[in-house]
């Protein structure tokens, strides 16, 4: 570890800032909640997949294999079998798991550049989308209904949205915390080194599989993790939302638009721009169906555009040159 | 044995149509670099500008190319000078995020202008339908499939003989010697991303006749279109259009003789098994 990460975790900023996100369901009405919920759902995907589109720059368009995981076969395994969900959610995390080792191991062993990993990964989300609809066991093209939530928390049910907003704050503060420990660790250093120049970074001894296989790892059973929730919590469990390559295409543009690479900026992006989205089809849905993917669009197109390296490290660099005017004035 | 010629015979020629929608992708990529993740988005907008010439007209898709093309060609144009240069140089993944929210633009502003039903812009000729021996040939099918040729043949006599055709080969080949040769890069690079839309324009109106069109469609045309893209060794014409011919019959192949499942995941298991193990392409030369 780098030694500016536990002193980071020891500042009272972060846990002061967490504690206030905490009160929320005490303040906000549950429309206002629901929305912050859904933010935090996309703030832990999309940090989650910065570990290996961000940090390793491995631009993986299978994500929604790993949402899909934790969301059907979670549900799939309590609905149709009685299998617990916490249970579940650890056989779809480790099922997913797999799955991101496995797909490591086919870009190691043929040495698959940027663009055919984005091409292969893109393949294997669609092909996902295909069998989960087509699956009568994983709820097929109708999707599966989770029972009532009762708050029995051994069931994986926390009782309503008020639980399931604390769960997903913690695992959002969890995705990033482990982004910021990737970042300062060996790890950080080899999977940087890997995305800049993956040759080099082998010639010098970064071991290639072991390191993206790791990265993919840990994204692939944290973004499992986040789908069962996500799952819990919407009670409906519809494959063309959870499965879809869309979703997929979302986290990567929250991610870009927060700021690629960075602990906190894929977070940073999916809290500008989710709740932007909601707030829209909520309101404007009815009569413009489609207005809010536009105005992501939008706001991807003019974010690249502008602010290549994304919204964050502007704001950061922002910051860092007004303080070091101000320490030269001084 | 009929229903394996039956489907030998749709798929070729729906994989022509396939073929031509990644020429227009091969042509981009081979002189820009870039993969345009929009490809399919802009197929659909081909499609419903097809549908809003009929709607208002009354005109067959077949003769609303003639409005459609110019149309697709400025587009292009513009999108590529003003989107996609100011960051061609960078990361390559930078511009696939760039265009895919370029579909994002897309296929929502045709879902608010559209809205989400599906829909259909009926041609005169899609009803027609020719019996050769046994085999049931759809009009619609064979005009795609001829004109899909002739576009490619058009193009690769375009690119051979004429001088822009030249100047397009020199900046696929050498962008730096091309320059100094006096090809104005920029140029042609903007030409050649408008000619690839102005192509979708066509390949909208021949995919288009029996087909319900949505605007969640693009897509999988996108995908389609990669997997063409992919097979034919990304810039290579021929194997583009063998490509999409491999593609068109697995999965004319797919539905007929497999599961419903098998047969439409065929495509895809198709397209990993060639990326990993032939990632040249089918059709290689030294």
């Amino acid at each position: 570890m780098r030694p500016d990460f536990w002193p980071a975790l020891r500042s009272p900023i972060p846990w002061a800032l967490l504690a206030l996100a905490a009160t929320m369901p005490f303040l906000l009405p549950n429309y206002y909640l629901h929305i912050l919920t859904i933010t935090l759902v996309y703030a832990a995907l999309a940090s989650a997949w910065n570990i290996v589109g961000g940090i390793a720059g491995q631009i993986s368009l299978a994500h929604s294999l790993f949402v899909g995981a934790g969301a059907m076969l979670a549900s799939a395994l309590l609905v149709k079998l009685g299998i617990n969900m916490w249970l579940g959610m650890v056989i779809a995390a480790a099922a997913s798991a797999a799955m991101g080792a496995a797909v490591s191991f086919i870009d190691y062993r043929f040495r698959l550049g940027h663009l055919s990993f984005a091409l292969i990964t893109m393949a294997f989300a669609e092909m996902a989308e295909i069998y989960v609809t087509n699956t009568e066991f994983l709820g097929g093209a109708s999707g599966l209904f989770l029972p009532k939530d009762k708050g029995d928390l051994l069931a994986f049910q926390f009782g309503g949205i008020s639980g399931v907003y604390w769960i997903m704050l913690g695992m959002a503060a969890l995705c990033v915390v482990v982004n910021f420990a990737i970042l300062s660790s060996p790890l950080g250093y080899n999977l940087r080194s890997i995305r800049d120049n993956e040759n080099a970074a082998q010639a010098i001894g970064v071991g290639l599989l072991r390191n993206k296989t790791l990265a993919m790892t840990i994204s692939a059973v944290l973004t499992s993790i986040v789908g069962t929730i996500y799952a819990r919590y919407l009670a409906f469990v519809d494959p063309y939302l959870l499965v879809s390559p869309v979703l997929t295409i979302e986290i990567v543009l929250f991610a870009t638009v927060g700021g690629l690479g960075t602990a906190l900026g894929p977070a940073v992006g999916a809290i500008l721009l989710a709740p932007l989205g909601e707030i829209l089809r909520g309101h404007l849905g009815g009569f413009l169906p489609g207005l809010h993917y536009f105005v992501y669009g939008l706001v991807v197109v003019g974010v690249i555009l502008l602010m290549p390296a994304g919204v964050w490290p502007s704001i950061r660099a922002r910051f860092t040159r007004k303080n070091a005017q101000e320490a030269k004035a001084s | 044995m009929d229903e394996l010629l039956q489907a030998l015979v749709q798929g070729f020629f729906v994989g022509s149509a396939y073929g031509l929608l990644a020429l227009g992708m091969g042509l981009v990529y081979g002189v820009s670099g870039i993969v345009n993740f929009a490809h399919g988005d802009f197929v659909s907008l081909g499609m419903y500008l097809c549908f809003a010439f009929f709607t208002a007209f009354a005109l067959d898709p077949y003769v609303s190319v003639v409005f459609t093309v110019p149309i697709m060609i400025a587009l292009g144009a513009l999108v590529y000078r003003f989107l996609i240069k100011p960051i061609a140089g960078r990361q390559l993944l930078m511009v696939i995020q760039l265009t895919l929210g370029v579909a994002l633009l897309i296929q929502n502003g045709l879902m608010m202008v559209f809205g989400g039903q599906p829909t259909r812009a009926p041609s005169m000729i899609e009803s027609k339908l020719f019996l050769v021996g046994d085999v049931v040939i759809r009009g619609a099918h064979l005009v795609a499939c001829v004109v899909s040729f002739a576009l490619a043949i058009l193009l690769y006599v375009m690119l051979q003989s004429t001088d822009t055709g030249r100047a397009i080969r020199a900046v696929q080949q050498e962008p730096r010697a091309a320059a100094l040769m006096g090809v104005d890069v920029g140029r042609v690079q903007v030409m050649t991303f408008a000619i690839g839309v102005g192509v979708l324009a066509i390949a909208a109106a021949l995919l288009l006749p029996g087909l319900p069109i949505q605007p969640t469609q693009g897509l999988r045309f996108t995908v389609i279109t990669l997997l063409v893209f992919v097979l034919g060794g990304m810039t290579n014409f021929v194997a583009i259009m063998l490509g999409g011919i491999v593609i068109g019959v697995a999965e004319a192949i797919g539905t007929i003789y497999m599961t419903h499942t098998l047969g439409q995941l065929l495509p895809y298991l198709i397209f990993v098994a060639i990326m990993l193990f032939r990632p040249q392409g089918l059709v290689w030369r030294s």
